[in-house]
């Protein structure tokens, strides 16, 4: 099946589902099912979510319970998946035909669903050659859960790679061409030199006259890669440049030391907000040396007169029968989880377009957390923020290590937009 | 806060010219006396009226309105300082107090206009005075905001026209930006300027990572004072290798021997906060006989016995006989009689020389206390032991009833080979006699000991004496064949994870996996999960990883109950670069 091609839901989830005793079930134990609970009796949430798509991987029918239990997931009982639980500490409870059918009462009488997942979705993380993996979350998320994972980078992305992936992640890369906006602050840094020298060559390899241009066309690819059906996640800085390369098409918003030639000054009045995923009006950072791009980020980390402190955000809660892919973005056992900074740390509400879907932000606060909204046939997702587990992140601070954060819920939301794909599509009902 | 900021408030403190907490301090006055209880009960807002109740009488009084920020801060209470310190500033309060609260109390806000502003009016009112701009920095830093330190340094070095002015914050913002040489550079210029800042560069350039050491060498290097050679011989040191660093250090000791001797004191603390190895040892020797020439009297012949002592650790037996043999004439009496014989048992029991060493331990005995000879006395006991002279050994402890006693002679059983006779011995040692690493040993030692059902194996005293007599490659073979003639179960399989594991520490990565895999057998199952566990790790340090992660896969499936199935998973993690290597 293609990505694409959501199928309408049959009769009901329990149909399309094995049932104990039929070939390819030849864990033998007294109970047919296995239940992944995700709520607190979970000993591992982060490597849950890779024991149900390593099930996909082997073709086995998983069902998401969105709402119940913190998410749980519904598998067979095969072999297989119990070893994989028992090789990764995953709590799991083996539950009988009569449980099942009782939970699925559960789940019909409240706001919850039971949604079939298909099909693991083949992703591919957007990040430069020598990027090191410990420095990005999704990337950490993926290897802990043990996720499969592609890296693609600019030379993929133009050549016309990306259509072959389901789920694409954006590293924190900056899409202006602007190298984060560290050059001033950080000349001589040999990391910085390393970036700057990887980027230009690349520019240069597939015929652009600067990083800036190069990177724009890189983030049209992008669009189009969800404006075909491709599932988008961004964290980061990734958000925020992404949107700003795509509106900016014949207007320069690069600092000299990028392209040669100093930012328009008139830049935000000549932006074309209507080709942006995410964001419409906002008000550009015309300083080189002020590590912010505009005021879509509403936490300015890196600019001393208008940072603001972190709080916490919420999630927001879906109707799960109405509105199930919102419903899993948020599939979590907290609803209020600590923020961390970014580069992007968060998006101003007013620099929202109207049809984006919140899906976490900070109660009473200017800014939302965690959005979502559909272009083209696809759909994307971003999350501000660096690392949930490391709120301040600065550079060449220690790799976090996930093992002693297996129930990150920061971390839970990154692979819940990795598992939504996996869904099959129900018909809406409104 | 960040790290950075809370390493950088640490430092501050730490460089506080001593004597600023007045020595003659005055009564303090009832107002702050009752402010300060307040405070220790943590009920802020009622010690804030009592310093307000000080500040009535006195608006300049410093300790008062230090102590009102302190109440007013954890209350979010800040914004209320502002016209407070502004009162204290024109009643006369010192501009670093007055002006201090204006810029901390404006930089917790995130006003950087009104901060700047405050520092640019207490430049005016000290002129020449880092403290405006330290002040302003460390704001900058506590809010992560490296970028604005760095632009608030450069402003002081351009306004003071000093280009090492804040040097100890602009070494601290390279090193957090993973700018090292410039750190390294950065922090030479602070210690010129305060000689404290020493530890300080030391504690902040040890973890610049291993690719950029060579530059950061080369940058200490480079300095002609001297200083830069010793902070390099120093970290050298840290980073692996302790001799070399010494060697660097010591070539640009100063000629002043005072400055000499404090610069090696200091070299021998750094080492001693790294792992106690060989190397770290004989550096520390060699610190402490370069210290010996510098001194005299007593101190020299400390020094001497403590060299003795570094040296004998170390292996360097040539170095510890030419420091005992120094010490015959400068050898006193008391503390100093006590360290020497220490010394030179250590070194003759190292040479394999018990005889010589109970010589030396019973001519000095007259002069050491009853508990310092006793603890001498297993020592050269078990050097006898280990001569395979086991008679004597046990007729040096006959009258030591101590738990340390039964310790020792309990591993004298073993390499008799009574084997219930050395596990009651053991066993009644109990798990905190001896240091940490003596206590872990003996537990291990009981572990195998508890499985094997005969009460005397000869054969495995003996592979136990070639063990201990540095004949690793042999005991292994003995302990092979003693496990031969033991069931897995009762023994069998323990003694090849022993003996794996002795391979393994000796580099003898072949073998020690063969006794790993002989002694995972299900006929053992609580070896078995530690031997798999063992071979996991060892395939993975050989950058095995499939082989390791079916290893590691087996033991988690199949001993699921196993205490080191956490650790396991762990090892699994790894072994797929799931997690960071630690």
């Amino acid at each position: 099946m293609k990505r694409r091609e959501f199928l309408h839901a049959a009769a009901g989830a329990a149909a399309v589902l094995p049932v104990a005793g039929l070939p390819g079930l030849r864990w033998r134990s007294m109970a047919p099912w296995i239940l992944v609970p995700m709520d607190d009796a979970q000993t591992d949430h982060l490597k849950a979510y890779g024991l149900a798509y390593r099930a996909l991987e082997r073709g086995t029918r998983v069902e998401w319970f969105i709402n119940y239990r913190g998410g749980s997931f519904l598998l067979p009982a095969e072999a297989a998946t119990a070893r994989d639980a028992a090789l990764n500490g995953i709590a799991t409870e083996g539950i009988d035909d009569g449980r099942v059918t009782r939970i699925r009462g559960e789940i019909q009488q409240g706001n919850m669903d039971a949604v079939p997942l298909e099909k693991a979705p083949k992703v591919a993380v957007y990040a430069p050659p020598n990027a090191a993996p410990w420095d990005d979350a999704v990337t950490m998320a993926l290897d802990y859960a043990g996720v499969k994972f592609e890296k693609v980078w600019d030379p993929e992305a133009m050549g016309g790679k990306l259509p072959t992936y389901d789920w694409l992640h954006l590293h924190h890369e900056d899409f202006t061409g602007q190298y984060s906006k560290f050059v001033l602050n950080y000349a001589g840094a040999p990391w910085l030199s390393d970036m700057i020298q990887r980027n230009t060559a690349v520019a240069r390899q597939l015929n652009f006259p600067n990083v800036p241009a190069e990177k724009r066309a890189v983030a049209q690819r992008i669009s189009a890669f969800v404006e075909q059906g491709g599932f988008l996640f961004a964290m980061c800085t990734a958000t925020e440049t992404l949107d700003l390369a795509l509106a900016s098409e014949g207007v320069d918003i690069a600092a000299a030391y990028a392209d040669g030639s100093p930012m328009d000054p008139d830049a935000a009045s000549r932006m074309h907000w209507d080709r942006a995923l995410a964001f419409q009006n906002a008000q550009l950072e015309l300083s080189p040396t002020t590590p912010s791009y505009s005021d879509i980020d509403g936490h300015q980390v890196n600019a001393p007169d208008r940072r603001q402190p972190l709080g916490s955000f919420t999630l927001f809660g879906f109707s799960a029968k109405i509105d199930p892919v919102a419903t899993m973005l948020v599939q979590n056992h907290r609803q209020v989880i600590p923020d961390f900074y970014g580069l992007t740390t968060s998006f101003t509400r007013r620099t929202l377009k109207p049809a984006v879907t919140i899906l976490a932000d900070e109660p009473g606060a200017p800014w939302a957390k965690y959005i979502h909204g559909e272009h083209g046939q696809g759909t994307w997702t971003f999350f501000g923020g660096h690392d949930p587990e490391d709120p301040q992140h600065q550079i060449g601070d220690a790799p976090t290590d996930l093992s002693l954060h297996p129930h990150s819920p920061g971390y839970r939301l990154i692979l819940n937009n990795v598992l939504f794909p996996a869904a099959k599509k129900k018909e809406l009902k409104t | 806060m960040n790290r950075l900021a809370r390493m950088l408030g640490s430092l501050l403190i730490a460089v506080t010219p001593p004597g600023t907490a007045a020595a003659q301090q005055p009564a303090t006055p009832p107002g702050l006396a009752r402010g300060l209880d307040l405070e220790r009960q943590g009920n802020f807002a009622a010690a804030a009226e009592a310093y307000r109740g000080v500040l009535g009488a006195r608006a300049g009084d410093p300790a008062a309105l230090l102590g009102l920020e302190r109440a007013l801060v954890p209350l979010n209470r800040a914004g209320e300082l502002v016209p407070v310190a502004r009162a204290a500033l024109r009643a006369g309060a010192p501009p670093a107090v007055g002006y201090g609260v204006l810029v901390r109390t404006w930089g917790s806000a995130g006003s950087a206009d009104s901060l700047r502003a405050a520092v640019e009016e207490w430049a005016r009112a000290a002129p020449g005075d880092e403290a405006p701009y330290r002040e302003w920095v460390s704001s900058a830093i506590g809010r992560g905001d490296r970028a604005g330190a760095r632009a608030a340094i450069a402003v002081a070095r351009q306004r003071l026209g000093r280009a090492d002015a804040l040097a100890p914050e602009a070494a601290q913002t390279a090193g957090g930006e993973g700018s090292w040489t410039v750190a390294a550079a950065e922090w030479l210029a602070a210690i010129r300027q305060m000689s404290g800042f020493r530890f300080a560069a030391l504690a902040m350039l040890s973890p610049t990572p291993e690719r950029l050491r060579p530059d950061v060498l080369r940058e200490l290097e480079r300095d002609a004072s001297g200083e830069g050679r010793r902070l390099a011989g120093t970290l050298l040191a840290r980073w692996g290798d302790p001799v070399g660093g010494f060697r660097l250090m010591s070539a640009s000791l100063p000629g002043d021997n005072l400055q000499a001797v404090e610069r090696l004191n200091q070299f021998i603390e750094a080492l001693q906060l790294g792992a106690p190895n060989t190397a770290a040892r004989q550096a520390q020797g060699m610190a402490l006989e370069a210290i010996t020439a510098r001194v005299s009297g007593g101190a020299a012949a400390r020094s001497r016995m403590l060299a003795a002592q570094a040296y004998a650790d170390a292996g360097d037996r040539e170095s510890a006989r030419r420091m005992l043999d120094g010490a015959v004439d400068s050898r006193t009496t008391g503390s100093e009689a006590s360290s020497g014989t220490g010394a030179a048992v250590s070194v003759l029991l190292s040479e394999g020389k018990p005889e010589a060493a109970e010589r030396r331990l019973e001519g000095a005995r007259p002069s050491l206390p009853a508990d310092e000879y006793a603890s001498l006395a297993r020592r050269v006991a078990w050097g006898w032991a280990r001569t395979g002279q086991l008679d004597r050994a046990d007729a040096l402890l006959r009258s030591d009833s101590t738990v340390d006693g039964l310790a020792v002679t309990g591993r004298i059983a073993l390499l008799r080979g009574q084997i219930r006779n050395a596990a009651d011995r053991l066993r009644a040692a109990g798990p905190y006699t001896g240091s940490r690493e003596d206590a872990a040993a003996r537990a291990s030692l009981l572990a195998l000991l508890q499985r094997i059902e005969a009460d005397t194996l000869p054969a495995l005293g003996r592979a136990f004496l070639a063990l201990e007599q540095g004949d690793s490659a042999a005991a292994t073979v003995q302990f092979g064949a003693v496990a031969a003639g033991l069931g897995a179960e009762h023994g069998g399989a323990e003694l090849r994870l022993w003996a794996g594991r002795i391979d393994l520490a000796r580099g003898r990565v072949a073998e020690a996996e063969r006794w790993f895999r002989a002694a995972d057998t299900e006929a053992a199952p609580a070896t078995a999960p530690a031997a798999e566990l063992e071979l996991g790790r060892l395939l993975i340090s050989l950058g095995r990883r499939d082989e390791a992660v079916a290893t590691l896969e087996h033991l988690i499936l199949t001993y699921a109950t196993s205490a080191l199935v956490p650790q396991a998973r762990r090892a699994l993690d790894e072994a797929r670069g799931a997690v960071p290597r630690t």
